[in-house]
């Protein structure tokens, strides 16, 4: 995910801002750091809920979605 | 925390995170059985996103929304006329396909996971939305409200959506009311996997919507769907 999706992305439990943490940038064909996030948190800067950016795809499953579930 | 009375009982979220899993399974078959768009969405577009600056979507940095994006067809139909588009959806395996569709064709898709009745976007920041054959999957009627709700509540007043769901008008159908069911999706192996559906009938969908938070700007049936166009809340 780009970075500034952050714009309009926000917690679906509680609608506040959400914060980007420990975040790694894919590198271009330089191997210069480009603006796609490829891994990272954002946190929910109201209720501190914690949704992780899986291989460049934020994960915003309220948790009782997100839990994976036996096959 | 989001207030308690808005989050779901624990059996509705079972039967959605079963949605997601069917999905998951069924995804890579699924996504090949859709490459393209519905005429009624592209149609739907090609009246609301006009590039003539009357559109919903005459702002530089207009936001779509493709919601239940599956491979991103309509997310694709999209992208010509906005800065970015989101493509949500539940199921990772579906998004993966979305993402497959948008180096192929060289479209740019925001790909995002997540809950249609719970949505992680902000107020009025959509322009446009396509929200198609994704409604019926959602196993309450409360589900289904609250995410009609949460559509207008991140559509801007001004902008426009598309919400279609699968109806008692299919000639598949003998029932005249809305129902439950389920619907087997058969796998190449010749495997069998369910996958759960509101039936809605018109008058019924029709009168989900106007209790909604939308504006139902339009509305018709084709092809055995109800097509509603409408426009997020002014409240």
């Amino acid at each position: 995910m780009k970075e500034s999706l952050l714009e309009i992305l926000c917690c679906p439990l509680d609608k506040h801002d959400l914060e980007l943490e420990d975040a790694e940038y894919a590198t271009d064909d330089d191997g210069d750091e480009a603006d796609e996030i490829v891994a990272g948190v954002l946190v929910c800067s109201e209720c501190g809920e914690r949704y992780p950016i899986e291989d460049g795809i934020p994960n915003l499953l309220p948790p009782d979605m997100r839990e994976e579930t036996p096959a | 925390m989001a207030d308690q009375q808005d989050r779901p009982d624990a059996c509705d979220v079972d039967r959605r995170v079963a949605v997601r899993d069917t999905y998951d399974r069924i995804a890579t078959h699924f996504a090949s059985t859709r490459e393209y768009a519905w005429p009624e969405v592209e149609s739907f577009v090609e009246t609301h996103a006009g590039a003539d600056g009357t559109g919903a979507v005459s702002r530089e940095d207009a936001v779509g929304l493709d919601l239940g994006c599956g491979n991103c067809r309509h997310a694709e139909l999209l992208a010509p006329y906005c800065e970015r588009v989101v493509g949500l959806d539940v199921s990772r395996g579906l998004l993966e396909t979305g993402r497959e569709r948008a180096r192929e064709r060289e479209f740019d898709v925001a790909l995002c996971q997540g809950d249609a009745a719970r949505l992680p976007l902000s107020s009025d920041t959509v322009d446009i939305a396509v929200y198609v054959a994704t409604l019926h999957h959602l196993p309450t009627r409360r589900a289904r409200r609250v995410s009609l709700d949460e559509l207008a509540r991140v559509l801007d007043p001004d902008g426009r959506a598309v919400v279609s769901v699968w109806s008692t008008a299919h000639e598949t159908f003998d029932e005249t009311e809305g129902f439950d069911t389920t619907v087997d999706w058969t796998l190449p192996g010749g495997e069998t996997v369910d996958r759960f559906y509101h039936i809605y009938a018109p008058d019924e969908f029709e009168a989900e919507l106007a209790a909604s938070a939308l504006e139902v700007v339009d509305w018709e049936v084709s092809s055995g769907n109800c097509y509603a166009t409408v426009a997020g809340s002014r409240v």
